[in-house]
């Protein structure tokens, strides 16, 4: 039987994908080597445009407005200059209403555009580049420990892990944040408060990772300008022993924190990579079959976030407090022998 | 594939969201049954990004469940031959992306609203509305930006009855072909034309060059008359053409089946139009709701015609985020017989969306669930409700909902519950249906999958839904009408089947359960109280009728139409916990 994974592993072979979100060029090519700050990517953002209506500023028809145009579709104008004018008694002009370049004239309107911004794309992760889809996307491989989290604001970072936790347990406090953190990709235990993502951000933290995030911090977390992951969900939820020990015995080292998630059809999990120089990483196997000994981890409560170990399979279904019977697998949960439904489990890779 | 006459067993994979399910039927003598069914993890997504992966994972637990081999070689062996196999294979698909819509056009509650009709009979999101309604300018650039900031998969363009209004379609018309050609070729949407007739060569003109126009009749020719039949076939071709076949892995499904994939919500609407047919009543309709992850897909039937409305973003894991973003989340608490906090509910939803396929383990978390099923029916059902023609269906009092039996419930929401009681209770509040109703519950997921078996075996699906494929979860008589709390509204009297009599009285703000075991059935004598209506002809109008049996029993619904419950939160939360005590926990 195969199951839900997460991958939670001190070293294997990964590969980060990183794609633009709109076609754009990839700067960097097959077989070369990058670090985690370098561009490997770039893309234009759409213009600002706007449609000038000349016919309707001069206060004529449109097909008489072309004989008024002073500019020519591929000008470049700056805030201010004259498109169009009618003199005499009366008269007027169309002017430009920001920086910008004439795209296109038609039925008496200018498409103007603003200049675009270019955006760019840093590796991430330090690597060898093994495939490129031009235009779109890059594939990065590395060696060393992978972590996929539950939820993540988006953003994205490199810096050096640093626990100010002593156990998964324990939340992440603001007198635990002191100079020391600055840049460092902060470990956190079961949760943080406001005030400590508050004074995340006086002693600018390169990133947080924590168990879960409480949902009124939400909208506030997706704000700031640093990576936090949740490694377990929303909530005030411990973090994994599993993430955690592995977090802990990686302390030191430098981590990229991906904070980019999205649920629905298309999921997309953020992740932490810690690089281990070696070549001796495996793959990890979405498809290992579930069996006394897999490692574990609980989906719900009261068991969310604990990770543990098979201990049997029993045949046929147990009952559940809700009433409900399934079929599933008895594990142990950090020393506690519980019975955890197939449907709510998922296997540690 | 075997011919048709030799068919004698049919595998159906059903690819949902998150989970894949698989059902095997067989004849058995002269009928068709359910034989056995499997299911598995979709693997549309990473890192597989290949369907039949999960298909492959499902037919192996399918082989251990029924000792049988299926698969060799990385194939589904069919034909069937002396190693195993099946005759026949279909597969149904939910799991890929909905259609992204920009939808355009005139007037909210004309061509838009008929457009808005056509869209739900598939799996599509409408991102956005172009219109100048209430604004004397056309915000062309506003319009041109959505398009193409959004890059949708079609811009669906309505306005105008035919020969009617043409300044207003053609200003949205060029406001789309900006977008449009503001974008790579590649991404350019596709656009869909169903308004004003007399403009069609003009729009073909204008977007023709910038990207491919489809142009169907209008879906508003006259200000009186709605025609979606065309719009809503087009769309579910495209759906087809560029979801379904696009599917990473489907050529490997196609290649077993030789037959096109279909979308689940088509093959549960066959599935509900069987049912109508089968009665042939057109003073009632039939009622299907599939409670899926990420779309609840609503199937109605009235005189023979099948209204189909999928509601994307209306799943019960993928939905009640934006539903409490949009209804607040007061609207899931009002549902709970507990007292729990706003952001233990918030929590328990985000949660719910990174672990869709999970079950709940503690009480709290199952009526969290079950809150969320019943506010994902009401949205559906308030969004399918308006596309519908009951004809003699219709109910006398407005916002009802018609006659309709029997009621069709299926989906990983429904069919998860624990008890079958628990099901019933979510659709009766859900759903509020009134007058009489048996109420089938699609215990092993095979509604879509006998619906999709209907278009290659039509017989061996009806064979199969005939041989209690579905399971009965009783019959449900709903009073309409206001009384008194703890008032008498209903007097029945019930004579069983071996004559035994049971004189029994329903008493307004209760739900009565009877026993009325599976394959049962009873004669009932109905005498409501002349201010409500057992659906029997009018108010105090009974009767007597043959009610079937099922797993929850023979069940009388006197808490009234509309259902209202108590504002006091401790006084609601006292009824909620009796009501689910009565259903049987």
């Amino acid at each position: 039987m195969f199951l839900p994974y997460s991958i939670v592993n001190p070293l294997m072979h990964i590969e980060v994908v990183r794609s633009l979100s709109l076609p754009g060029q990839i700067v960097v090519h097959e077989g070369e080597v990058v670090e985690p700050l370098q561009i490997v990517a770039e893309m234009t953002e759409p213009p600002v445009f706007q449609i000038i209506n000349v016919a309707r500023e001069l206060g004529i028809s449109p097909k008489k407005a072309a004989r008024y145009l002073t500019v020519k579709v591929g000008a470049t104008l700056s805030k201010g200059d004259v498109m169009a004018s009618r003199g005499g008694w009366g008269g007027r002009v169309c002017q430009a209403p920001f920086k910008g370049t004439v795209t296109g004239y038609g039925r008496g309107r200018f498409l103007f555009e603003a200049q675009s911004r270019r955006v760019q794309l840093k590796a991430l992760v330090p690597g060898r580049v093994a495939r490129v889809w031009p235009d779109e996307q890059l594939v990065i491989q590395t060696q060393g420990a992978f972590i996929q989290g539950a939820w993540g604001n988006g953003k994205e970072n490199y810096g050096v892990v640093q626990l100010v936790v002593r156990s998964a347990r324990h939340a992440l406090r603001a007198k635990r944040l002191d100079a020391s953190v600055q840049g460092a990709i902060v470990v956190g235990g079961t949760c943080l408060d406001e005030e400590a993502l508050e004074q995340a951000l006086v002693m600018r933290v390169g990133g947080i990772i924590v168990g879960g995030v409480p949902v009124n911090l939400l909208p506030r977390l997706r704000e700031v300008d640093f990576p936090v992951l949740a490694t377990e969900g929303v909530g005030k939820i411990p973090m994994s022993t599993a993430v955690f020990k592995l977090l802990r015995s990686l302390a030191g080292r430098e981590a990229a924190v991906s904070g980019r998630s999205r649920t629905g059809r298309e999921v997309k999990r953020p992740y932490i990579v810690i690089p281990i120089p070696s070549d001796t990483g495996a793959r990890a196997h979405p498809e290992t079959p579930l069996e006394v000994g897999s490692r574990v981890r609980a989906l719900r409560q009261p068991y969310l976030g604990m990770s543990g170990t098979v201990v049997s399979l029993p045949q046929g279904p147990v009952a559940l407090k809700t009433g409900a019977r399934l079929p599933g697998a008895e594990v142990d949960l950090d020393g506690e022998m519980v019975f955890l439904p197939f449907a709510n489990l998922e296997m540690l890779l | 594939m075997a011919d048709e006459r030799s068919i004698e067993s049919i595998l159906v994979a059903d690819c949902g969201t998150v989970t894949t399910k698989l059902l095997l039927l067989e004849r058995v003598a002269r009928e068709y049954r359910f034989v056995a069914q499997a299911q598995a993890l979709t693997t549309i997504g990473d890192p597989w990004h290949d369907v039949s992966v999960g298909v492959a994972h499902a037919i192996e637990n399918l082989e251990q469940i029924t000792g049988r081999t299926l698969y060799a070689n990385g194939k589904l062996l069919t034909p069937r031959d002396e190693k195993g196999g099946v005759d026949a294979f279909v597969v149904i698909l939910s799991a890929p992306k909905p259609l992204r819509i920009v939808l355009a056009g005139l007037v909210r509650e004309m061509s838009l609203k008929s457009a808005r009709k056509a869209l739900v009979s598939t799996y599509t999101r409408t991102e956005a509305i172009l219109s100048r309604e209430g604004s004397l300018r056309s915000p062309e650039e506003a319009w041109a930006r959505t398009v193409r900031d959004l890059a949708p998969d079609i811009v669906f363009l309505v306005g105008g009855v035919d020969g009617g209004a043409s300044r207003p379609v053609m200003e949205l018309a060029d406001a789309i072909a900006l977008g449009t050609s503001m974008l790579e070729a590649d991404h350019r949407p596709r656009l869909v034309y169903a308004g004003n007739a007399q403009l069609r060569s003009r729009i073909t003109k204008l977007l023709g060059e910038i990207t491919q126009v489809d142009v169907v009749d209008n879906v508003r020719p006259t200000v009186d008359t709605e025609y979606l039949g065309p719009a809503q076939e087009l769309l579910e071709q495209i759906f087809v053409e560029e979801r379904l076949q696009q599917t990473p892995g489907i050529e490997t499904l196609i290649s077993w089946s030789q037959l096109p994939p279909q979308p689940t919500a088509t093959a549960f609407g066959r599935v509900v139009e069987y049912l109508w047919h089968r009665e042939r009543n057109p003073d009632r309709g039939v009622l299907g709701v599939d409670l899926g992850t990420a779309s609840t897909t609503v199937a109605a039937c009235f005189e023979g015609r099948l209204y189909l409305s999928v509601q994307e973003q209306h799943g019960v894991a993928y939905g009640p985020l934006a539903w409490v973003e949009k209804h607040g989340v007061a609207s899931l608490l009002r549902w709970l017989p507990e007292d729990l906090e706003e952001d233990q509910v918030m929590e328990f939803l985000y949660n719910r969306e990174f672990h869709p396929w999970t079950v709940p383990q503690e009480p709290e978390e199952l009526w969290i669930e079950h809150a969320i099923m019943r506010e994902m029916l009401r949205g559906t059902l308030r969004a399918a409700y308006p596309t519908w023609d009951m004809g003699k269906a219709a109910p006398n009092q407005r916002a009802m909902l018609p006659r309709l039996d029997p009621l069709l419930i299926s989906g990983c929401g429904l069919v998860h519950m624990p008890r079958p009681g628990q099901a019933l209770l979510a659709v009766l509040d859900g759903l509020e249906p009134v007058g009489i109703s048996t109420v089938l519950l699609d215990s092993n997921w095979a509604a879509p999958a006998l619906g999709a078996i209907a278009s290659i075996k039509p017989l061996a699906a009806a064979s199969a839904l005939e041989s209690g494929t579905l399971a009965p979860l009783g019959t449900v008589i709903s009073l309409v009408g206001k009384a008194r709390p703890g008032d008498t509204v209903l007097r029945m009297k019930i004579t069983y089947e071996d004559e035994s009599v049971l004189n029994v009285e329903a008493r307004y703000g209760e739900l009565e359960i009877w026993p009325l075991l599976p394959g049962q059935s009873a004669t009932l004598e109905l005498k409501p109280q002349h201010r409500f209506d057992v659906g029997l002809g009018g108010f105090g109008k009974g009767g007597k009728i043959q009610a079937l049996g099922g797993l929850v029993g023979l069940v009388v619904d006197a808490r009234g139409r509309p259902l209202t419950l108590p504002k006091d939160p401790e006084r609601r939360r006292k009824r909620l916990r009796r009501w689910i005590w009565d259903v049987g926990g």
